[in-house]
């Protein structure tokens, strides 16, 4: 029993404390979080359907977190969120040498804009965009219907599209793109001119 | 919470008329879909042939699709070692004590499958009711009457007068049986065979006569 509860852990573990990091931005809280989902499922290991156990972990981490956030006791100082940004970082990939800055700013936005998302919508963006969970498994790990899932992910992304720090860095991004092309185009316009002269 | 800011749509900042922005506002409403790849072809040329003509609208899908492949690009986190390590220790500890001599069995029982596990009281059950019926089911011993149906003898009387008169009690019943057997040939012979004789004897006769009678008749 103990080898196959051993097996269970390492298979999940990641699972379960990036979803309570991506909930909470702290790893304290994130490493509390996931000890505590897995001390559960020791305690109740022989009533747990073992076919399901995925969707039951990631049930008890919602939950998890929900009493977390409640109690208030996730800590806000800066040192957890430069942790945080840290190790996204580090496992993350930067696409565009040349916006690095941008895009750093941008995935660190974005992961505030996810955790100050309200219940649901913050819990279905991380297990259906981030972790990649079918409708089945968020179903069974938020109790939820299939179109109910569907239409709360639209909602939690039209919210994401709403966060004003997004938007701002998106509008920036556009417009220093529309001024560059404006002075492309003028000095194009003037090459072509000294040409004809 | 952070402040949002509402979509060009909603916001009617495109201001070319309540059409426009309702088209606007129906086209934004699908871009989830049109990013998951939900939208029929149909549904998606007219997306797209939307997009081309509007600006705010086109701004919007960029926007959205930054938003969708930043969210796809967040890594799964993995998980640092030390965040289980109490648990590790508490399970460490506990397999180093002694386990009670049951606890492998019943570890070997939880692994067998679950219908086996149902299985097993059902068949444990009908293996203790066929060990315990056939002792119900053996054919009856002969019985001595003689031996099952000694009272507790009375204050006045010993076992040996007791069993003195079962005997005598035996001899009667064998006599009683003999003098049925006798009663019933005697009945028989007197009352059924005797009369049946008889007549049997008596048509016999008859014949003879009759035979005598037509010699005697003969002219020759």
């Amino acid at each position: 029993m103990l080898n196959e509860y051993q097996q269970v852990v390492e298979r999940h573990r990641h699972r379960v404390y990036s979803f309570a990091h991506y909930s909470l931005r702290a790893r304290e809280d994130a490493e509390d979080v996931t000890q505590e989902v897995f001390i559960k499922l020791w305690q109740h290991w022989r009533k747990i359907d073992q076919e399901k156990i995925g969707g039951w972990l990631m049930r008890v981490a919602h939950n998890a977190v929900i009493d977390k956030v409640r109690k208030g006791k996730s800590s806000k100082n800066g040192d957890s969120q430069q942790d945080a940004y840290a190790e996204v970082e580090d496992q993350g990939q930067v696409d565009d040498p040349g916006a690095e800055i941008d895009r750093e700013e941008f995935r660190l936005q974005l992961q505030r804009a996810i955790q100050g998302l309200e219940e649901p919508f913050r819990s279905i963006v991380i297990l259906r965009d981030i972790q990649g969970l079918s409708y089945v498994d968020i179903q069974e790990c938020l109790g939820m219907s299939e179109s109910q899932v569907k239409v709360y992910l639209h909602r939690s992304r039209r919210k994401l599209r709403e966060n004003a720090e997004l938007r701002a860095l998106f509008e920036s991004a556009r417009n220093r793109s529309t001024a560059s092309n404006k002075n492309q185009e003028s000095n194009d316009s003037a090459e072509s001119a000294a040409n004809t002269e | 919470m952070t402040t949002h800011s509402k979509s060009t749509a909603a916001t009617g900042k495109h201001g070319s008329g309540g059409g426009q922005d309702s088209q606007c506002y129906f086209v934004q409403l699908q871009i989830d879909s049109f990013l998951d790849g939900d939208l029929g072809s149909a549904q998606q040329d007219a997306l797209l042939g939307h997009i081309k003509e509007c600006a705010d609208c086109s701004s919007e899908l960029q926007f959205a699709r930054l938003v969708h492949d930043a969210v796809l690009d967040l890594p799964l986190l993995n998980c640092p070692d030390g965040a289980l390590e109490p648990i590790n220790r508490l399970h460490n500890e506990r397999s180093v004590q002694s386990s009670p001599w049951w606890q492998g069995l019943s570890d070997w029982f939880e692994q067998l499958p679950r219908s086996v596990r149902y299985a097993f009281p059902a068949v444990l059950a009908v293996a203790v009711t066929l060990w315990v019926l056939p002792a119900d089911q053996q054919p009856a011993q002969p019985v001595n009457l003689i031996a099952e149906q000694v009272p507790p003898a009375a204050p006045d009387y010993t076992q040996a007068d007791v069993l003195e008169a079962l005997a005598d009690l035996n001899t009667a019943i064998t006599y009683l049986n003999e003098v049925s057997q006798r009663t019933e040939t005697m009945i028989g012979g007197r009352f059924v065979v005797m009369p049946l004789q008889e007549s049997l004897n008596a048509s016999f006769q008859r014949l003879q006569d009759e035979e005598s009678d037509h010699l005697s008749d003969d002219p020759i």
